[in-house]
């Protein structure tokens, strides 16, 4: 669990005096100096910045987002931090809170000062993770209780660029050997097949849902009609593609078979796959739902 | 020459093609007759009715123009929807299928058949599912042949991907739709392949019958330019293609342009700038060509050529920057969720709440589509053999199609023509090829054991290729003899599909030897077709068919048991409520409640005001103190929430309860978070350990107010959720509990009015009950400045 990390970032109201170097903000100062915009808790130091009579806002965030935050001109920046605690250095904070899983995102409104919320809720706000762990959107999220928008933006994906242009350059130099491929109909064919058929068998659902590739524990089809997992995708395209084939076979190959016997044999053989293939899909779209009342012969 | 089976040899031509034209009409008659009457199932189980909610408002607006007619209706303005704004009903509203029923109805009270407008409505989507598959056989006679056309006919007919969405009853723009799509394809494809001006204009009245009849018409408007991309693209231009495109792409977007709703999107929006850049890409091609026919000079030609490059990268520039000025609209938010899957979760929650809106799993596809799923993949490869111009459209339309499909459970509707056409077309090629009774002559040198073991009808000796018309030249070391052209004067027993002319092999002999293996393969077929058929019945009769207004349960003994909760709730809105008493609701019901409560409504299923609806969502997901100004401030007399936590119903607004959470977050982010209907674990939990947001909401308190009470002090049982509830139940001060249906579906409240003498509520309802009122508790903000 070394690696669940949570963050905290904390805002100082002007009001509050400045006492002497051991005042807590000039410790969060300092701290947040050392540790590039963010500063590395503890269950002590975290009992002291979550103290009732705090005038200054805790929020947790990404290191990106407190990063981007240390660019900000100083008078800002020293009224928030961000905070990160390890569940190695503050156990007690995380049973204080109930946590069992991490990283959570809290954040902690000042309690006092005029950077008090207006609506006068001191409680800490959880970021909610629905949309998925980036930071573009933490940021835009946070800015809400920063005074001024936390200047975030995502770093330039160089790795992505690159490859991208070197894909395109690859393509056109290879462009002219494989042209005779591109240039042939069975090629945008298989093209066109195997897209109908991933799409057919729900691939677009598992990237929409997330969906786990199995189960786990050898269980791989997934429970409820509306459900699917990632390796139904497969299994399922892949009996279409074997039926499609079998059919296939029969009406484009096997008419151009010039022995009957030869014939008449890939003629029940395909038409055998045909069978077995399409009761195994039967059978399989019944434990999907199970109140389907056909079945073939498995 | 041999065949299979003996064949009459009496036969006239004309007799044999009287006969297959006779067949033909009598079989599309049948099918017609199949497709009304598997739509009837839910007139007949249940009753003559409107289904779902959208078809309530078509209904409505139906009834104003039948009333009214149709000037009235064009400038109806209805101040009872989204009160208090109101709505223009004919700006915002795509006429067609309104127009169709009343034309329809002013039509049979013409020749003085008084039919009421609810069964024109009930029955309309049926009747234009006849229209349907007709519009499919000619579309598939385009792509095979008549007997390709028949079977296509009769797949969509029956299928439940088209069923789903045409039951009778089901009064919604697809019910018409599907009927103008298919049959502006015909069209298309007809204006192309005879570059006629006739067709192309006749493609752009039903392309503008489209427009006004749903706003998928979208699809049109980009699979045409789709279409004649590929063919410039693939050097197939030619002047039929001209023609067509530029007939129908003038007169449809003009006639376009006159639907209110549309106006002047087809010059503005990015979502038709595909055919419109076609259409300049097209002229300048046209150009060109006509230039290079008047010269000869090689340079001049490269020079032409480099012209027009220039000017399509200019003109595509042009519209980068129209864009980037915002002189064209960037795609909307419903086009784009369609690309990038995640969008409308994120920024837009409406459309992501949507049921219709989620992905497709791959068990909705079989349900749907069930054989025909995988004869799709097939009938495409059939297509690419041929690759003629129409078969390139068939082949863009099953990859943008499936694709579309597999993002929105909804858009499968646009999937199920294209995989019903091309099924066909390989189904009917596999009969084509076992049927055709003529027999190749055996070129094996094993021919004598195998050969004339197996049949009665040994191959004779003066055999050849049935289909391959130059079967001589390149198999020389067989016996393959000339191909005795005309082999029958049948035409519906001609291999139609010819494999000579693609580039494969085609020289040797192709056809089936013998006569069990067809009587096998047909057999099979007739067995797959039965499957079919039992499949989409019960599909039809046990998922499509229920209204969803009347629900419908088993008693013990098997009978039916009809749940009328909803019209039971709605009418005693309508007779015990004031004319201009306001209901609030979730949108889910907004329609309903105005086409059978007759009461104006917060919000309904036109989603166009996103704020409106998130402050509905938040009233709901607030506590009373916060809900309660918000519901005076609207006005809001009644509040009706659907619970089905007694019988079972799954749909009610507890599950729909997070979207409401989740919009109404949008807008007031820092009022409304999600999380915080979560448990600390979590869960979202209805029973005792459910957080106080979710116990102190409007929705939770409306939903289980007083629920406990029935169980008479044993816990109480959500059956939906299967949780137990709190033995204590909420309680409400600012609202009260005045209907509550038979089986507790529908709850209604009404708001109760301020306190005469001044008092908060609360308190007032602390004061009726007897209850001191507590002053030792003074408000902590107070104490905060001591």
């Amino acid at each position: 669990m070394k690696f669940f990390s949570k963050p905290l970032f904390a805002l100082l109201s002007l009001t509050f005096c400045l006492a002497a170097a051991q005042d807590p903000r000039q410790q969060l100062v300092d701290l947040a100096k050392a540790g590039n915009g963010v500063i590395k808790l503890d269950s002590k130091t975290f009992e002291i910045l979550t103290s009732p009579k705090r005038t200054w806002e805790f929020e947790p965030s990404w290191n990106a987002v407190g990063g981007a935050w240390a660019t900000v001109s100083k008078e800002h920046r020293d009224n928030h931090f961000f905070a990160t605690l390890d569940f190695d250095d503050g156990q007690i904070v995380f049973q204080k809170l109930g946590l069992q899983s991490a990283p959570v995102v809290y954040v902690y409104p000042a309690a006092q000062g005029p950077r008090a919320p207006a609506s006068g809720k001191t409680s800490p706000l959880k970021y909610d993770f629905s949309h998925g762990f980036d930071a573009a959107p933490l940021a835009e999220s946070l800015s809400k209780h920063t005074p001024i928008p936390i200047p975030y933006r995502d770093p330039i994906d160089w790795a992505k660029y690159i490859s991208i242009a070197t894909g395109v350059l690859g393509l056109l130099v290879t462009l002219r050997f494989i042209s005779p491929i591109i240039q042939s109909r069975w090629t945008w064919a298989l093209g066109t097949v195997a897209i109908s058929l991933v799409m057919t068998s729900g691939y677009m659902f598992t990237r929409i849902r997330n969906s786990p590739f199995t189960g786990g524990n050898g269980n791989w089809v997934a429970a409820g009609f509306q459900n699917q997992f990632g390796q139904e995708v497969s299994v399922v395209a892949g009996i279409y593609g074997l039926l499609a084939m079998s059919f296939l076979m029969l009406v484009m190959v096997v008419p151009h078979q010039t022995s009957p016997a030869r014939q008449r044999a890939q003629i029940y053989l395909w038409s055998g796959v045909f069978v077995i293939v399409y009761s195994a899909l039967v059978s399989l779209f019944r434990v999907k739902n199970r109140g389907y009342p056909f079945k073939l012969f498995l | 020459m041999p065949t299979a089976y003996p064949l009459p040899k009496n036969l006239s031509p004309a007799t044999v093609a009287n006969t297959a034209s006779l067949i033909r009409i009598v079989a599309l008659a049948l099918i017609s007759g199949a497709a009304i009457a598997s739509r009837l199932f839910a007139v007949i189980n249940f009753e003559s009715i409107i289904h779902e909610f959208d078809p309530w408002f078509n209904y409505r607006a139906t009834r104003v123009l039948a009333a009214k007619g149709f000037y009235e209706f064009w400038n109806w303005f209805d101040p009872t929807a989204w009160y208090p704004l109101g709505r223009v009903v004919g700006g915002t509203v795509y006429p067609g299928l309104m127009a169709t029923s009343g034309v329809i109805y002013n039509l049979l009270h013409a020749i003085n058949l008084p039919v009421d407008i609810r069964n024109i409505c009930v029955l309309l989507a049926p009747g234009f599912s006849a229209l349907t598959a007709w519009a499919t056989y000619m579309f598939t006679k385009e792509m095979k042949d008549a007997s390709a056309g028949l079977l296509a006919a009769a797949f969509i007919g029956i299928v439940p991907g088209y069923i789903s969405r045409s039951v009778a009853g089901s009064y919604d723009n697809e019910a018409i739709a599907i009927f103008l799509l298919m049959f502006t394809f015909y069209t298309w494809i007809k204006a192309l392949k005879q570059g006629s001006a006739l067709f192309g204009t006749i493609a752009a009245v039903t392309y503008f019958y489209m427009v006004a009849a749903w706003g998928g018409y979208a699809f049109i408007t980009n699979m045409i330019p789709l279409h004649a991309l590929v063919l410039i693209l693939m050097g197939r231009f030619s002047s039929r293609l001209y023609v067509a495109y530029s007939s129908w792409y003038a007169i449809g977007t003009l006639a376009s342009m006159q639907v209110p709703f549309v106006g002047f999107q087809p010059v503005k929006t990015s979502e038709h700038m595909a055919a419109l850049g076609v259409f300049g890409l097209l002229q300048i091609v046209a150009f060109a060509q006509l230039v290079r026919s008047h010269i000869s000079s090689q340079q001049f030609q490269r020079l032409l050529v480099a012209g027009v490059v220039s000017i399509g990268v200019l003109g595509a520039l042009a519209f980068v920057l129209l864009t980037y000025k915002g002189w064209i609209a960037p795609w909307t938010g419903r086009f784009y969720s369609l690309w990038d899957t995640g969008y409308a979760k994120k920024y837009i929650p409406i459309i992501a709440s949507v049921s219709e809106h989620q992905p497709t799993a791959w068990p909705s596809f079989f349900m749907d589509l069930q054989f025909l799923i995988f004869l799709f993949p097939a009938g495409v490869i059939l297509c690419f053999r041929e690759l003629r111009d129409e078969h390139l459209f068939v082949i863009i339309y099953a990859a943008v199609a499936s694709y579309f499909a597999g993002v929105m459970v909804r858009l499968m509707l646009t999937l199920t023509p294209v995989v019903c056409v091309t099924s066909a077309v390989a189904l009917s090629t596999l009969l084509d090829t076992f049927i055709d009774p003529i027999e190749p002559e055996i070129t094996d040198d094993a021919q004598s054991e195998s050969g004339a073991s197996t049949t009665s009808s040994v191959p004779g000796t003066n055999g050849a290729a049935s289909t391959a018309p130059t079967a001589t030249s390149a198999a020389a070391s067989k016996k393959a003899k000339k191909a005795a052209p005309a082999a029958s004067s049948e035409p519906g027993l001609k291999l139609s599909d010819v494999f000579a002319s693609s580039t494969v092999k085609t020289s040797r002999p192709r056809g089936i030897y013998g006569l069990d293996t067809r009587v096998m393969i047909v057999f099979n077929t007739t067995l797959v077709l039965a499957f079919f058929v039992s499949h989409c019945t019960w599909v039809t009769s046990s998922a499509y068919s229920s209204p969803s207004v009347v629900l419908a349960s088993t008693n013990p003994d098997g009978s039916q048991h009809i749940i009328d909760d909803f019209r039971e709730a709605y009418y005693w809105l309508r007779q015990n409520t004031p004319e201009d008493a306001v209901v609030m609701s979730w949108w889910d019901y907004g329609y309903q409640i105005a086409g059978m409560a007759d009461r104006p409504t917060l919000v309904d299923n036109n989603t166009w005001n996103n704020t409106h609806i998130a402050t509905v969502g938040k009233a709901m997901s607030s506590s009373e103190e916060v809900a309660y100004p918000i519901l005076r401030k609207h006005d809001v007399s009644y509040i009706l929430v659907i619970f089905g936590g007694l019988i079972g119903y799954s749909g009610d607004d507890i599950n729909k309860f997070l979207w409401m959470v989740r919009i109404a977050q949008g807008v007031w982010p820092d009022e409304i978070q999600e999380p915080n209907y979560f448990t600390p674990q979590g869960e979202y939990k209805v029973d005792d350990s459910a957080s106080p947001a979710m116990k102190n909401s409007l929705m939770y308190k409306m939903s289980y107010y007083r629920f406990a009470e029935l169980f008479g002090g044993n816990p109480g049982q959500d059956r939906v959720r299967q949780q137990q509830v709190p033995k204590v139940g909420p309680t409400l001060d600012y609202l009260d509990e005045a209907f509550t249906s038979e089986n507790w579906i529908v709850r209604i409240y009404e708001v109760k009015k301020e306190d005469p003498l001044g008092r908060d509520l609360k308190s007032a309802n602390a004061f009726a009950h007897g209850k001191k009122r507590k002053r030792s508790k003074p408000a902590p903000r107070r104490r905060a400045i001591v």
